[in-house]
């Protein structure tokens, strides 16, 4: 087991490299001049030739490229991250302030998603094509289409028109007032967490209709098992493994589902931060959060494949 | 499922359609609505009946009524006409980048694929790296870096669905190119690019149909998104999404702002996910159990080198 995981971790090293390249690439080519972002198109004409030359070198950014990444990777590993050119606040600051935030509605999501998913699925494999299951795969569909920012939009409009209910617009964490936080977070967890729940409902489905024909749970039910038994304790261990695997690949989902969310509602999370980071061409706070999106996204998938080797014995013993 | 006696052509093509719908009758009617808003896109100007850029200042945030069926927004422009204009550049922009990134993705999977060696390695880090990132976030980053504009939001696009196409043309090409028929040819002395082009490419054809359907629904999703964070088509060419992204302006959003262009989001995405799962079933009943497959075979030291195909109904960001 933990020879797997050195094994994963050090494999992932080059593509955290590569990760990290690909970023400061991509915000390197901006065709824009970052100046011209940060003093409009009127305010650059007025900077005189030497003016743009300090500035720019103030900022970092007339540096060789190679210099410059070397500096970000510095930057990184000093923990500071470097800061924004608006406010001259470190993207460490900014990513502590509002990540606790974001982190919560994706860890609520993903909860919620399984609260959901998970019984409708089994309720569907268990009647295939029967109303329930026909109703169920429906709504799922339905699911799958519906834009999550619009559905978030949908419910600030109904909870304001209908209760005359707007949801506080400050950073609160949940140690500091727990009802306040959770007034914050829930809308945008509810709906992330039922985009991935019909995922997950879809999948349950499937993967229990396969393990269900199997062998052995012909035998369970062959013994005189209870139906609810023979699904529950028999068939759906082995049908979980995919299903945590696709919950795994939905994070993705979360994760950039998480952004346009968080606009919707207007929760001031980390997603919010970066659209008004890209919104002000902020270059150095966008390169840290997308490089953070990445990093997150990869640790997740390392702790997906680690709890696959440990659900399935055969993984561990190879 | 060809019927090859048939010696007519299209008499045969209408026929597969028809035993296509009759087989798939939800599919067939994502199909037909799908085709009415692509055939609404194309004839806008016919059908909208006012101008969706024209702003009435007498009639500012009308709710829907004889006259404007849909209301007017804060500037008094024809929310009807707009949504009917925005499917125009949301088809357009999902269409092109569809085609651009899956064709893309489809070749580099094939050349790398038939070629192996070196270059299918570095392939192959480089679409794990671009996969690395949430989709949305990475459409983001590029639209950011290359200019907000119609163009810059197809190749930001694009550029994400590439690694899907890639992945599984890649896995088809790898089970094709140890066919009897295709080795008959090489012992012929065919050149390999006479081999590609002629015998292994027509077998990705399925699934590159299938690819394609399969995410022009993202592909929507994702340009409402770019559009309602405001990095997407700039005002005030009108889209679904920065037509939402207008409606936050006001203090207390007018629900029929929020409501008409989310619906035509959803219709649209609903009706393209039907069709490309109809196509899916129809085409590659191996996709199910591929998707099983490659998932229970997990990333051996992070490496992920699907089994079957890998999984084609993915997650999209929202």
């Amino acid at each position: 087991m933990q020879k797997y995981l050195l094994r994963r971790l050090i494999v992932s090293l080059p593509a955290l490299f590569g990760v990290s390249v690909i970023v400061f690439v991509v915000m390197r080519v901006l065709p824009g001049d970052p100046l011209v972002a940060m003093f409009g198109a009127e305010g650059f004409t007025r900077l005189g030739e030497s003016d743009r030359a300090r500035i720019m070198a103030d900022l970092g950014l007339s540096d060789p490229l190679p210099v410059q990444y070397l500096r970000w990777m510095k930057d990184i590993a000093t923990g500071g991250l470097g800061k924004s050119f608006f406010r001259g606040d470190k993207v460490s600051e900014l990513i502590l302030h509002r990540g606790p935030l974001s982190a919560e509605i994706g860890v609520l999501s993903v909860i919620i998603s399984w609260i959901v998913g998970l019984p409708v699925g089994i309720v569907s494999a268990s009647r295939p094509n029967s109303f329930a299951d026909n109703v169920a795969r429906s709504l799922s569909v339905l699911f799958l289409a519906i834009p999550g920012f619009w559905l978030g939009m949908l419910i600030v409009l109904a909870s304001l028109f209908w209760f005359h209910y707007k949801s506080p617009l400050l950073v609160v964490y949940l140690w500091e007032d727990p009802w306040t936080n959770l007034q914050l977070v829930i809308g945008p967890a509810v709906v992330l967490g039922l985009g991935q729940g019909a995922y997950i409902a879809r999948m349950t489905r499937s993967c229990l209709l396969e393990v269900i024909r199997e062998d052995y749970v012909r035998t369970a039910q062959a013994k005189g098992l209870a139906e609810g038994l023979v699904v529950i304790r028999h068939a759906l261990p082995n049908a979980l493994l995919p299903v945590i695997t696709v919950s795994g690949i939905l994070m993705g989902f979360v994760l950039g589902g998480s952004v346009a969310v968080e606009q919707a509602f207007g929760v001031p999370g980390l997603g919010a931060a970066l659209v008004t980071a890209v919104v002000e061409r902020d270059i150095i706070v966008v390169q840290n959060l997308v490089l953070l999106y990445g990093v997150i996204f990869m640790v997740i998938n390392i702790l997906v494949d680690l709890s696959y080797a440990w659900l399935d014995p055969r993984l561990r013993f190879q | 499922m060809g019927s090859d006696s048939d010696p007519g052509h299209s008499p045969s093509t209408l026929r597969e359609i028809g035993v296509f719908a009759r087989r798939n009758p939800v599919s067939a009617a994502g199909g037909v609505v799908g085709l009415l808003i692509i055939l609404v896109a194309i004839a806008a100007p016919l059908i909208a009946p006012n101008d969706p850029l024209k702003a009435d200042f007498k009639r500012l945030r009308t709710p829907p009524g004889s006259q404007n069926y849909f209301g007017t927004d804060q500037i008094g422009r024809d929310t009807l006409s707009r949504v009917i204009y925005g499917a125009r550049s949301s088809i357009f922009v999902a269409f092109s980048a569809v085609l651009l990134g899956t064709t893309l993705g489809s070749l580099w999977g094939l050349a790398s694929g038939y070629l192996g060696g070196r270059f299918d390695l570095f392939g192959q880090r480089l679409m794990e790296i671009l996969q690395s990132f949430p989709d949305l976030i990475l459409a983001m980053a590029i639209s950011m870096a290359i200019g907000t504009g119609m163009q810059a939001v197809i190749v930001a696009i694009a550029i994400t669905r590439i690694p899907f196409g890639g992945r599984v043309i890649r896995s088809v090409v790898l089970t094709v190119k140890e066919l009897p028929y295709v080795e008959a040819s090489r012992s012929t002395g065919a050149s390999h690019l006479r081999i590609m082009a002629l015998h292994v490419s027509p077998q990705c054809l399925a699934p590159y149909l299938v690819l394609a359907t399969t995410h022009l629904g993202v592909a929507i999703v994702i340009e409402a998104a770019l559009g309602f964070l405001g990095v997407g088509i700039p005002p005030p060419t009108p889209t679904w999404g920065n037509m939402l992204a207008d409606s936050l302006t006001s203090l207390v959003p007018h629900w029929w702002l929020v409501f008409f262009p989310g619906l035509a989001i959803t219709v649209t995405v609903l009706a393209f996910n039907l069709v490309g799962d109809g196509i899916r079933d129809t085409l590659d009943p191996r996709v199910y159990a591929g998707v099983l497959r490659s998932m229970t075979a997990p990333r051996r030291g992070g490496r992920s080198t699907p089994v079957g195909p890998a999984p084609l109904q993915i997650p999209s960001a929202s």
